[in-house]
């Protein structure tokens, strides 16, 4: 058994053989993850939308150990990170990172947000510190502003963003 | 004399843990052996154990495979596994009678594929690989197996 605590180190490992074939073979196992994620946040989403989100996100603090603030309003769900267990994990490894880790999150979230008609904007910041900011908006276009603002901005399956 | 305290294991960990993610490892096993073969999953297992559990593998080349026993308990105690340890001279045999991992996978997941275990038995091949002892992995049943450490002949 792979702890699930070495769950990260495992799915670097993944991450690095998928991405010397190609983007398209990442941005088809994003899919396949996100597609798994579903059946953890999908419900939570269309039964109680930005709500359903926190609920989500309030259990993966909690389970992941993480260092994290988590806020919702009528308009929009906003999480920063402020100490990523699974970049951390990465980072702390004896075999090397991917250099493109942080992507895997809007990877698989942004698929769901635009299934469900949210719009997501992920700041990964840097790639090799474990710290991000996410928003998701209900309004398109109060997600097109808050993306001037960002610093690294994450693409997903479907939408380019950040090379 | 007073007992050394341990040190702590390379990737020691405390705080709650997350059993969803076994579920993604099902996923993720599936997708790569239907888009890419089996081997390339055993390869990539095998980099866990050989690049990701360097230390495990130093400890065994030079003759302690009692880290890897400090790893199999710290891990199946955090996930509160059914499982014995028994170390004697010739061997070290883990019994897992109930593996988190698998009963999880089997709750939240449509099925566990049927390659779940070989990250057990690959990634034990791996951090035994060059080393003056293998690791024989015999999966005794669904989410059972035994783990076994001994000298190579």
């Amino acid at each position: 058994m792979i702890p699930s605590d070495h769950f990260t180190r495992f799915y670097n490992e993944v991450f690095k053989f998928l991405e010397s074939k190609g983007q398209e073979d990442l941005d088809l196992y994003w899919l396949e993850i996100s597609k798994n994620q579903e059946k953890h946040i999908l419900d939570l989403i269309r039964t109680k939308g930005l709500q359903g989100m926190y609920e989500y996100w309030s259990v993966i603090e909690e389970e992941e150990n993480c260092e994290l603030d988590l806020m919702v309003d009528d308009e929009h769900l906003e999480l920063h990170m402020h100490g990523c267990p699974s970049l951390a994990k990465v980072m702390d490894n004896d075999a090397a990172p991917m250099t493109r880790y942080c992507d895997h999150c809007a990877g698989w979230i942004g698929p769901i947000m635009d299934k469900t008609g949210y719009h997501l904007v992920y700041d990964v910041i840097s790639r090799t510190e474990p710290r991000c900011v996410m928003r998701i908006f209900k309004d398109a276009d109060k997600a097109k502003e808050a993306e001037k603002s960002v610093q690294l901005l994450m693409g997903w399956p479907g939408k380019k963003a950040a090379t | 004399m007073q007992k050394r305290p341990e040190t702590p294991l390379r990737y020691q960990e405390e705080g709650n843990v997350h059993l969803d993610f076994h579920g993604a490892v099902n996923t993720t096993i599936d997708f790569i052996v239907e888009r890419y073969g089996v081997e390339v999953l055993h390869e990539i297992f095998a980099k866990v154990g050989r690049d990701v559990y360097v230390d495990l593998r130093r400890h065994m080349l030079e003759g302690h495979p009692e880290e890897l026993v400090r790893h199999w308990r710290h891990f199946f105690t955090r996930e509160n596994a059914d499982y014995d340890i028994a170390v004697s001279e010739d061997e070290i045999v883990l019994t897992v009678r109930r593996c988190t991992a698998y009963h999880h996978v089997a709750k939240i997941s449509p099925s566990v594929s049927a390659h779940f275990c070989d990250q057990t038995t690959k990634v034990n091949e791996a951090i035994a690989e060059g080393t003056p002892y293998r690791i024989d992995t015999e999966i005794t049943g669904p989410g059972a197996c035994r783990q076994i450490i001994r000298r190579r002949a």
